[in-house]
């Protein structure tokens, strides 16, 4: 018997507006260490005054879009847009 | 601990807060030090001392420093990070007072303001503690008041060399110039108290 639960996001690109603090090496490894992140990777897209805004791949067994939310905002940072998502069946044979 | 150290230096890192309490420690540690010699210079050159005024009139600068050094730094150093996380705030256009930025904000303000209020009234007390033994007669006043001048001139000299250290110049030279400021004020209180 097949048994289908809730979808699981395996992949997600998001645009974030960040402050110039903390830089993208240290956003990074607290971003890594949000529930169900196993993988991320920034890229400065542009460079403002007081902002920055960057593409940030998440990548994880099991990532919650809420979750990484508040990573991301408790870091002062803001997400503009999620330009990317991957997400699977969980599935579980009985 | 281990974690709050680590969070405490990630706040100072991410305002930028240590280079402005190393010159709050400087500023201010120099100020309670040089105040100190005054006030010794400045009592011993006027004639005999009674060691208990000394021990009044520096506990009561150091304390009056202290609390003027938090304060003031308190309310400046408010006001100059608030314009900036809300200047932050407009360019993100979300409120950060729940984020990093909102806690290293309350954190490094009352850090400058410890900072600020902690090194003139260690140093001054640091420099006035010859005369508490004087009065438990451990030592004769004359000693107190040499000590105390020597002590003064320590601390001159290790501020001079730990700006020096921050500078990446010369310690010694560095040293040395504070040192400097030290002896001539000392040669002017003289002069003008005799």
């Amino acid at each position: 018997m097949l048994l289908v639960h809730d979808p699981i996001v395996k992949k997600v690109v998001l645009d974030v507006l960040k402050p110039h603090h903390p830089q993208i090496p240290e956003l990074a490894s607290k971003l890594v260490a949000c529930h169900g992140v196993d993988h991320v990777g920034i890229s400065l897209a542009e460079i403002d005054q007081n902002t920055e805004s960057i593409k940030v791949q998440v990548e994880g067994t099991d990532i919650r879009i809420d979750t990484l939310k508040k990573c991301i905002e408790d870091m002062g940072a803001t997400i503009h847009s999620i330009d990317e998502v991957e997400v699977v069946r969980r599935t579980q044979h009985k | 601990m281990k974690e709050y150290l680590k969070q405490f230096r990630f706040y100072l890192r991410l305002t930028g807060a240590a280079a402005i309490s190393r010159r709050y420690f400087v500023m201010n540690a120099f100020d309670g030090a040089l105040t100190a010699l005054g006030v010794i210079i400045g009592a011993w050159s006027s004639g005999p001392i009674q060691p208990r005024i000394i021990i009044g009139a520096g506990l009561g600068m150091s304390l009056a420093m202290g609390i003027s050094g938090f304060s003031g730094a308190y309310l400046a150093e408010r006001a100059e990070r608030l314009r900036r996380l809300r200047e932050l705030e407009r360019s993100l256009l979300v409120d950060l007072g729940k984020s990093i930025h909102g806690k290293a904000f309350k954190t490094v303000i009352l850090w400058a303001a410890v900072v600020d209020a902690l090194s003139p009234a260690l140093t001054s007390i640091a420099s006035i503690s010859p005369f508490i033994m004087a009065s438990r007669g451990l030592v004769s006043v004359d000693q107190a008041a040499t000590l105390s001048i020597a002590i003064v001139l320590v601390i001159l000299f290790s501020l001079g060399a730990f700006t020096g250290r921050v500078s990446k110049e010369r310690i010694l030279l560095s040293g040395v110039r504070m040192l400097l400021v030290g002896v001539i004020t000392a040669s002017i209180v003289f002069l003008l108290a005799r």
